[in-house]
């Protein structure tokens, strides 16, 4: 960085005598401050001139003492320049600059957003670390960490569906978006929230991180934690995230020293790229005909059906939990219930008992798009004496996720005390250590959980259990300890029990004991999960804690081995085909275009050969674009593939460049689109393997 | 710094309200759409105190509405660099701390409050602390500050503050 150091030189073109400092050494001045006192060097008769800076800044160093004459040209002080290090909403923070308005130096030197709840609030990369170095030496000191807890589907579970007024555990309250319309939401924590709030605190600094709005993120917090002292003011929203479909690009602002001490809880792995800070913990699903309904969305075309406006202001109506205090509750209801009669005009004893009714077969219709049902607490809804439906929810994994972060923690802290406190230990590198602990020393063999034309190493089954920490072979060997089988009969089981009665005794457990120990991180009784004998066991498939797609590098495909290839013998070009057809496009695109204005002035013109012309254009132009596209494609096509088949039709992407469309006639479009949907179609059995 | 000033304004009316409580409704729509709005110029209208004329309504043609151009005095709340002001602190964080003067929120940075005093996140709610402990800035104190830059947009205003002169800081009451 350039110095910024500007001198203070005498401001006549006489010699001057200094009369008097007005600031001292290493002070900060601001803009039109005065510096000294002046008159002219012939006597005390000169009048007593105010010299004032022109630039804000720090006062380096002061060269002419008071009562000493300087000379024209010479300099009086070094005053270094504020370089604006913490910047407000374009404004300097320390000195009041206007940087609009400074087009001086554009260069911006605060680019770090550090606080979470104020995006426009930005410090400089040097600020941001000597600010970074003192939260790392604050929690070393107070033995803390950092936890970064996501709301939806981890810590609580909203809908903004209709649901009956009285249910008990369940939170109601409002959301004023922008304009008059606003949204109720209901929410519901996860079993333990408050106990494990109060354990995680002692042990780490919890941030909200969400992808909520921010009005609804800081709704959420002000249920959790009424008090504010757990998150304070510690929480991030959609609304300050750089990125909308990850988390992970706001870490470095937050912590400009390093995510070494940040552990991660989140329900998606996906949002935080797979990070190996990351616990991804079992999602937390009550309301069973909704998802996260602040889920990033998957595709661009996909926006989060629910989107508030930052503007508008928050309106909790009742956040007391029902069952702690009865009087509020009722008041909230009786809203609830006249809001309800308004929209419906409906008793809301009907409608009470249609929901309780009908809420199994929304399980069925609607959850299996959103989660496998295997992780599905089993919910049971009870109407209690007091008129309060009563749900019984048996998710209890938070009880096992404390477990986990304490286990952390005292790993962090007992490397961090045997190494002499120097260097800080890693939690990317902790965490997948205390995991790989789990089923340590054992070894494992899969019996029908792996489908017989996949490699073993690139299921997902082996990837759980290899980060558990368990070997896992593809036949018994002398240090098999368990046997992971779907169904009883096949070849391998049969093999141990053979063995079981001869040496020490092999572990015959179904798939869901894996799936268990991958939640719970900790080697879960086998003898809870016995194969039965004939009995088919459903978790073949894992839970969505264990099944998110594998992260994008060990998905590389090599372009020869795609599968697209060998399907459609047009879709592979060599990359000078490619380039012969972006160039005979282009001049297709520019004789249409000549031709096009040219028709234009005819106007009796044939208007079958306009309409030709036209949709050669749009052709053309769709062409370009493909194959410009596709040379991006290897990349994206893994991405993207999975999202498009399950939509069931393939946008048409691209229609077959091979063919100048000014020459023959146009390919007949129904042609094209049978090509796509069978493509499609064995795609989407091809993709479905893995 | 407050000012009582004229300003004008103009109503727009839907023909519904044409009748004998016209006039009302003019007024009553302008205490609407006048009071806590804010300017670039005046800054924020505070108050409308008296509504000196109004104009003739002029129909807009083809729609119906008509217009009418309204004097009114009001107080407004003008900030000024340089100006010393009472504030509410409304977060205290790292990187310095907000605060709210009225309708104008205000950021003071870390570096513009006096050294001795350190940040404190442990504490609940955080704040800022003097080594010897006998000066504490928290969250809903009232602090005594210098405005040394605004932010004037067309929509609001937005200030920065500094805690680094004589007789700034807490103010104990």
């Amino acid at each position: 960085m350039a110095d910024k150091s500007m001198p203070i030189s005498v401001p006549s073109q006489k010699p001057l005598k200094l009369v008097k400092w007005k600031v001292k050494e290493g002070a900060f001045v601001s803009h039109g401050q005065i510096l000294f006192l002046y008159s002219d060097s012939s006597g005390d008769s000169g009048e007593i001139k105010k010299y004032k800076v022109s630039r804000a800044g720090t006062i380096v160093s002061i060269k002419v003492r008071e009562g000493d004459i300087a000379d024209p040209g010479s300099c009086i002080a070094d005053l270094e320049e504020c370089r604006h290090p913490t910047v407000m909403k374009e404004m300097c923070a320390e000195c009041g600059a206007d940087l609009r308005a400074e087009e001086v130096q554009k260069h911006d030197v605060a680019v770090v957003p550090m606080v979470h709840s104020v995006p426009e609030l930005k410090v400089s990369e040097e600020l941001a670390q000597k600010l970074g170095r003192e939260d790392a030496d604050r929690l070393l000191k107070n033995r803390k960490l950092v936890l970064l807890v996501d709301l939806d589907q981890t810590l609580v579970h909203t809908t903004n569906d209709n649901i009956p007024p009285n249910l008990k555990g369940v939170l109601h309250f409002f959301l004023r978006g922008p304009g008059n319309q606003g949204r109720w939401c209901h929410t519901r924590l996860r079993p333990k929230t408050e106990e494990f709030l109060e354990s995680a605190s002692k042990n780490y600094e919890l941030h909200v991180c969400t992808f909520g709005a921010r009005q609804y993120a800081h709704a959420i917090a002000e249920l959790l934690d009424p008090q504010k002292k757990y998150f304070s003011h510690r929480i991030l929203s959609r609304d300050e995230c750089f990125d909308a479909r990850t988390k992970s690009a706001n870490l470095k602002a937050l912590f400009p020293c390093g995510d070494n001490m940040v552990c991660i809880i989140d329900d998606r792995e996906d949002v935080w790229r797979h990070a190996s800070n990351l616990i991804h913990v079992r999602p937390y699903s009550f309301f069973q005909s909704t998802g996260d309904i602040n889920a990033p969305p998957p595709l661009p075309e996909e926006k989060p059906k629910l989107a508030s406006g930052k503007n508008g202001s928050q309106l909790p109506i009742s956040k007391q939990m029902p069952n702690l205090d009865a009087e509020p509750e009722k008041d909230s209801k009786d809203i609830k219930d006249k809001e309800q009669i308004d929209e419906k005009d409906k008793p809301v004893e009907g409608e009470n008992g249609r929901i309780v009714s009908e809420k199994p077969e929304v399980i069925d219709d609607k959850s299996e798009s959103e989660m496998d049902k295997s992780v599905e607490p089993p919910c049971v809804w009870v109407n209690t004496s007091d008129g309060q439906i009563e749900m019984e929810d048996a998710d209890d994994y938070l009880i096992y996720l404390e477990d986990i972060l304490k286990r952390i923690h005292k790993q962090f802290y007992d490397i961090y005390d045997s190494m002499g406190q120097h260097p800080i230990p890693d939690l990317k590198f902790i965490i997948p250590d205390v995991k790989s602990k789990v089923l340590g020393g054992s070894s494992l063999v899969f019996s029908g959980l792996v489908p017989t034309h996949q490699r073993l190493e690139t299921s997902r089954a082996y990837q759980v259990a290899k980060s558990l920490g368990a070997e896992v072979t593809q036949d018994f060997t002398e240090k098999t300890t368990h046997l992971v089988a779907v169904r009883s009969g096949t070849a391998k089981v049969n093999a141990s029990r053979k063995m079981g009665d001869g040496k020490g005794k092999v572990h015959v457990v179904t798939p869901d004991w894996l799936w268990s120990c991958a939640e719970r991180w900790e080697r879960v009784d086998e003898r809870l999960y016995p194969l039965q004998r004939g009995g088919q066991s459903s978790a073949r498939r894992p839970p969505a804690h264990c099944s998110s797609p594998p992260p994008p590098p060990t998905r590389r495909r090599t372009p020869s081995g795609r599968f697209m290839d060998s399907l459609n013998p047009l879709l592979s070009f060599s990359s000078d085909d490619i380039a012969d057809m972006d160039r005979e496009v282009e001049d297709i695109f520019n004789e249409s275009d000549e031709s096009s204005s040219d028709d234009e002035k005819k106007t009796t013109d044939d208007v079958d050969d306009e309409e030709n012309i036209s949709e050669d254009r749009l052709l053309a132009l769709e062409t370009n674009r493909s194959s410009q596209d596709r040379l991006m494609e290897d990349k994206e096509d893994n991405d993207s593939s999975d999202s498009n088949t399950e939509d069931g039709q393939r946008p048409r992407k691209r229609p077959r460049p091979s063919t100048p469309p000014s020459d023959d006639d146009v390919p007949p479009d129904d042609d094209d689109s049978s090509w796509n949907l069978m493509g499609a179609a064995l795609e989407r059995e091809f993709l479905a393997q893995d | 710094m407050f000012y009582h000033i004229s300003l004008e304004h103009e109503i727009l009316l839907h023909p519904r309200y044409f009748g004998p409580q016209l006039l009302d409704t003019v007024k009553q729509k302008l205490y609407t759409e006048v009071e806590g709005t804010c300017t670039g110029k005046y800054g924020f209208v505070i108050a409308v105190t008296t509504i000196d004329s109004i104009g003739a309504g002029l129909i807009q043609p083809g729609q119906g509405f008509v217009v009418y151009p309204v004097k009114y005095k009001a107080i407004v709340f003008r900030p000024f660099k340089g100006e010393v002001l009472d504030a509410i602190v409304t977060q205290v964080n790292k990187v310095g701390m907000f605060a709210q003067i009225g309708p104008l929120s205000c950021f003071i940075s870390h570096h513009s409050i006096p050294a001795d005093m350190e940040f404190c996140p442990n504490v609940n709610p955080p704040c800022y602390k003097s080594k010897q402990e006998d000066n504490v800035i928290q969250e809903e104190d009232v602090i005594r500050l210098k405005i040394v830059g605004t932010r004037v947009d067309a929509t609001g205003i937005f200030a920065i503050g500094t805690l680094m002169d004589d007789y700034l800081g807490l103010v104990t009451q």
